[in-house]
């Protein structure tokens, strides 16, 4: 049987500072080497100062998989010499002298089925390696200090999926709830990294470093398994290795086994005493956590009786699901969702539109009402919300502006459906004892008022006329 | 009893190049067996413990940026890198 | 002018008018110039003292708030940052290390405008007792140049016995104030760990190690302290002391106050002399009112080679900083690959820096750490419970601060070991995080022993209040240089 198991590096870049330092936690916007200060740079003398909210975060994401949450954490060292790694060492956690890392074991359901968690732990993230240079004679290392002591949470899985198809349902299913915590932007260059391990029947495990997405970590194991599913028909032994992979090959290479394993020396970080975390805490922490994505899914269906595929699309994006939380009332909840489910998510389909979008929770209320009440038509909406995505102009200024106003004076309007009933009167004959044939009309007037004529307005003005 | 290989095993492990070997791994040699002195002590029972901090006593999640341009006092190189050797 | 004069009385003088502080430093400077040549207490000295003195006297004259120091020159170990000066930890690695950050006993004592009056030799990286292994030289004892002065912080208490200053921060990692203290007859402290923010100490065992001060009297050590000690949201170690005054009640003296002698460090091998020394202090405790009796602490026995192991340990971890690509001296990577040029960089440590490097390397990896590192955290762990155990039946400790007479200089320095077991009475200390002091007590045959206290937690105010009494019960003579 095949098995794949995670190691997952998520950065909390929700957090205001760095782990140990008050650099910003973000450094995407800085020029090279300008986001550093003493402590990052491990400079001699420094001294980490650990960060509350980044314990809080760990913590919540700890509790969101389900995982133990000790009341005493420990931090520790990991000793290797990198030139990423300001001081040579990585302040990161462990499990050696008890549960002592943010999260102990846990687990989610993904599909039907289980996946276990090892553990969570709080880390350091290193520097930036760039080389320079063609060839491995004349290659130039130079090093980015700006993100060496970002916030990293890293999730441990047990090996406990089976195939890629599951490993990318528990990607998605993260991210969302990563998202949805308020912990993390996945969707940020290099928030989301991964290792995994791989083995299939009769295989050594074989553990693939440097994966820089979640898109391609599920390719990564998939080419891997096909890689060693290949090996092992041509009965050649799979043995036990590290191999990294190329982002641009998109294919695993086996890195340049070193001559022996390294030996980290993990011990406690003498800097940071145990931080307690007492059950009050805990408790504060839990009732402080945003609602999960599935009680939300579950509200929205038997609260506002919202379809339960529409629920689920609105309940896992935390910018949808937070658009609707903030602009719903009992009245439009299920037009609003409507509104997002099937119009808005097509006009903000990337991040980049999502960023630029003029959109508020009042415009989405607004919207819905106007539906509701008659004063704009579904069609009319959908170019309102098109321009309000685009100038973030206010709704009853975008009706005036384009036009969009429905046709609801019923004296306009009965002028326009006797052109209609006067130009077709073999309908109006057939629609006397043939309802389905109303339709019909309603659908020419629409035409005659570019869709702005108030259906149910229409309707009952038609109905009289022809009764009559 | 300590071997010449393991100490010099160790010294590759801490990057320390040592030139002459006899004087250093006698000395450490002898440092390493006076710790032997340490399996008499019978504390196999003991616990390993450490100071303890609240985490309501931990720093609040604030942005404070180093008062001045902290790159342009180390060593740096093509800009505002830092350099390194080339890996291997 | 008398460079002689203690903190407190400097402090008085300058505020009476009596002294400007340009004259002080003035004659500091010109003592320093005469006498560091054969001491070689400092590193460096700071140029500006002297226009930093003048800026304190314009203060006084023109009736500004000036800060509790009144520029009072003070040495300090180089092994804590001074913004836009050179930080060396007496390492060739760090020879063009220009720190860009004030450590908080800096920043404090600059708020109270002391004059840093230079960097003080040590042990490289504060490795060793003896500071002979400062990358530049040795420094000297002043009680006889051809002795040791001690050390780590050699420098420290060399600066403040010879007068070339009035007071020192030194750093105390197994011993290092209070050893140099013992060897130069002055009082070195080594706090409750915690107490004193290691912000801008350049680290070598974080996990025991403490910033103390070194002076000619124990009140002077409590002022010291008092500008230096409490919580410092830089340093998550530190422990609030709700800005506790060391001074008042200092004379309090030590009648009906219980006192431990402890039995491992006067044991077999101690000096006749230092053990009589130990005897006579007792003798005159007790005719203080105090009472004395022998108590045992058997994890002794295994503290030297437990703090060995854990400061090797978090040596290897602390020191793997100096690969020279981001600071430390002029030598070109070009040319090399990582490994090689690593393991060449690092060739700058001293030789004893490097067999610490290996041992900490050694005793924590996987196959070993079972057998030394993790033993070496359980006796630190009994030997703190033995200590809490002990207090609660005595107010304090006592024992001689080093079990021998200063030594002559290349005496021990190629026999490690003997060299651990000079540290035999000062380790306990700094594994138990408690607060112990060294008190100048007896000169024999010219050589200066010292006798240490120690306290509970966070009681530095009863351990000052018995080194002031055992204080006041001698009359030393004066350094003979």
């Amino acid at each position: 049987m095949t098995k794949i198991g995670l190691e997952i590096h998520c950065q909390l870049t929700n957090l205001e500072s760095k782990l140990f330092c008050s650099c910003k936690a973000n450094y995407r916007q800085f020029d090279i080497n300008e986001n550093i200060c003493p402590v990052c740079m491990g400079l001699p003398g420094s001294l980490p100062r650990l960060n509350q909210d980044a314990v809080k975060k760990a913590t919540m994401i700890a509790m969101a998989l389900n995982c133990s949450t000790p009341e005493k954490i420990a931090f520790f060292r990991k000793n290797y010499f990198y030139p990423d790694l300001p001081k040579n060492f990585q302040i990161t956690q462990l499990n050696i002298y008890g549960d002592t890392s943010v999260g102990g074991s846990g687990s989610i359901m993904v599909g039907d089925k289980k996946i276990r968690i090892t553990r969570i732990q709080l880390e350091e993230d290193p520097g930036r390696l760039i080389y320079e240079g063609n060839s491995s004679k004349n290659q130039i290392t130079l090093v980015d200090y700006n993100r060496a002591g970002t916030p990293l949470v890293e999730i441990v899985t047990e090996p406990d999926f089976e195939n890629p198809k599951q490993v990318r349902e528990f990607l998605n299913i993260l991210s969302d709830l990563l998202e949805n915590l308020g912990v993390s932007d996945p969707s940020l260059e290099g928030a989301m990294r991964a290792d995994a391990n791989v083995s299939i029947e009769g295989g050594k495990k074989v553990e693939i470093k440097n994966i820089g997405s979640f898109h391609d970590l599920e390719k990564a194991v998939h080419f891997e398994i096909t890689r060693q599913e290949s090996l092992h028909s041509r009965e050649i032994e799979i043995s036990q290795e590290t191999r990294h992979w190329d982002d641009k090959r998109k294919i695993t290479i086996s890195s340049r086994s070193k001559e022996e394993a390294l030996d980290y020396r993990y011990f406690l970080e003498g800097d940071i005493p145990w931080v307690t975390i007492n059950p009050e805490i805990l408790q504060k922490l839990k009732l402080e956590m945003p609602e999960s994505i599935s009680s939300k899914k579950e509200r929205y269906v038997s609260k506002y009786k919202i379809p339960n595929q529409v629920a689920d699309v609105l309940s896992s994006d935390k910018f949808y699901s937070d658009l609707f939380e903030d602009s719903h009332t009992e009245a439009n909840a299920k037009e609003i969702a409507n509104i997002i489910t099937t119009d808005l998510m097509g006009l903000v389909d990337t991040r980049e539109k999502r960023e630029a979008s003029k959109i508020t929770p009042k415009h989405l209320g607004d919207l819905a009402d106007a539906i509701q009440n008659g004063k704009i038509s579904r069609n009319s909406a959908k170019n309102a919300l098109h321009e309000i995505v685009k100038t973030g102009k206010e709704l009853s200024q975008i009706i005036t502006d384009l036009d969009l106003g429905n046709v609801s004076d019923e004296s306009e309007l009965l002028v326009i459906i006797k052109d209609v009933i006067s130009e077709e009167p073999q309908a109006v004959e057939q629609a006397k004892s043939n309802p389905q044939t109303i339709n019909y009309l309603v659908g020419k007037v629409m035409q005659k008022t570019k869709g702005k004529a108030d259906p149910k307005l229409t309707l009952d003005v038609l109905k009289k006329q022809i009764e009559q | 009893m300590v071997t010449e290989e393991e100490i010099e095993k160790v010294a590759k492990l801490m990057k320390i190049e040592v030139d002459d070997h006899k004087e250093y791994v006698d000395k450490v040699h002898a440092m390493i067996d006076y710790f032997d002195i340490l399996d008499s002590a019978g504390v196999e029972d003991e616990e390993i413990t450490m100071q303890e901090i609240p985490i309501t006593d931990l720093r609040e999640d604030e942005y404070i940026p180093f008062e001045e341009k902290l790159i342009e006092k180390l060593n740096h190189y093509k800009g505002t890198y830092v350099r390194a050797p080339k890996m291997s | 002018m008398n460079l002689k004069i203690s903190a407190l009385d400097y402090v008085q003088e300058v505020q009476n008018g009596n002294i400007s502080a340009e004259d002080f430093i003035a004659s500091t400077l010109e003592r320093i110039r005469s006498v560091d040549e054969k001491l070689h207490a400092f590193l460096n000295v700071n140029e500006d003292a002297l226009n930093q003195a003048r800026e304190i006297d314009k203060k006084i004259k023109s009736g500004q708030k000036v800060g509790a120091c009144f520029g009072m020159p003070i040495s300090i170990k180089d092994n804590m940052c001074i913004k836009n000066s050179k930080t060396t930890c007496a390492s060739k690695m760090l020879e063009n290390f220009v720190a860009p950050y004030d450590a908080t006993v800096i920043s404090k004592l600059k708020a109270k405008d002391a004059i840093f009056i230079g960097k003080v030799n040590m042990d490289e990286f504060a490795m060793g007792l003896t500071t002979e292994f400062s990358a530049y030289g040795p420094s000297k004892n002043p009680w006889n140049l051809d002795y040791t002065p001690g050390g780590s912080s050699g420098g420290s208490a060399v600066s403040v016995s010879a007068f070339e200053c009035v007071a020192s921060l030194g750093s105390d990692t197994g011993g290092s104030v209070r050893n140099p203290a013992s060897f130069c007859s002055v009082v070195g402290l080594k706090p409750t760990y915690g107490l004193i923010s290691r912000f801008g100490l350049i680290s070598y065992a974080n996990s025991i190690e403490q910033i103390g001060p070194v002076t000619r009297t124990v009140k002077d050590n409590a002022f010291l302290l008092n500008m230096i000690a409490g919580l410092d949201s830089n340093d998550n170690t530190t422990v609030d002391n709700k800005n506790e005054d060391y001074l008042s009640g200092i004379d309090s003296g030590i009648e009906g106050k219980k006192i431990g002698i402890i039995k491992e460090m006067i044991a077999d091998g101690t000096d006749p002399a230092v053990l009589s020394a130990t005897k006579e202090a007792i003798s005159k405790l007790e005719n203080l009112g105090a009472t004395c009796e022998e108590v045992s602490l058997d994890m002794v026995k295994y503290s030297v080679a437990a703090y060995y192991t854990i400061t090797a340990t978090e040596a290897g971890s602390n020191l793997a900083r100096y690969d020279n690509l981001r600071y430390g001296y002029d030598f070109s990577l070009e040319g090399y690959e990582f490994n090689s040029y690593i393991q060449k960089a690092r060739k700058n440590f001293g030789p004893e820096v490097t067999r610490r490097m290996i041992i900490g390397g050694f005793v924590p990896s996987a196959g070993h750490a079972g057998k030394y590192f993790l033993k070496a955290l359980k006796v630190k762990n009994k030997l703190t419970k033995e200590i809490n155990e002990a207090f609660k039946k005595y107010d304090l400790l006592l024992s001689p601060t080093v079990p021998v007479l200063p030594f002559k200089l290349g005496e021990k320095i190629d026999d490690p070991v003997a060299l651990f077991l000079v540290d035999i009475n000062t380790v306990t200390a700094n594994l138990t995080g408690k607060p112990a002091i060294s008190v100048p007590f007896a000169i024999s045959n010219g050589l200066p022993i010292g006798i240490q206290f120690l306290a509970d937690s966070m009681n530095e105010n009863m351990l000052l209040q018995a080194a002031y009494a055992l204080e006041k019960t001698v009359k030393l003579p004066e350094v003979p240089i």
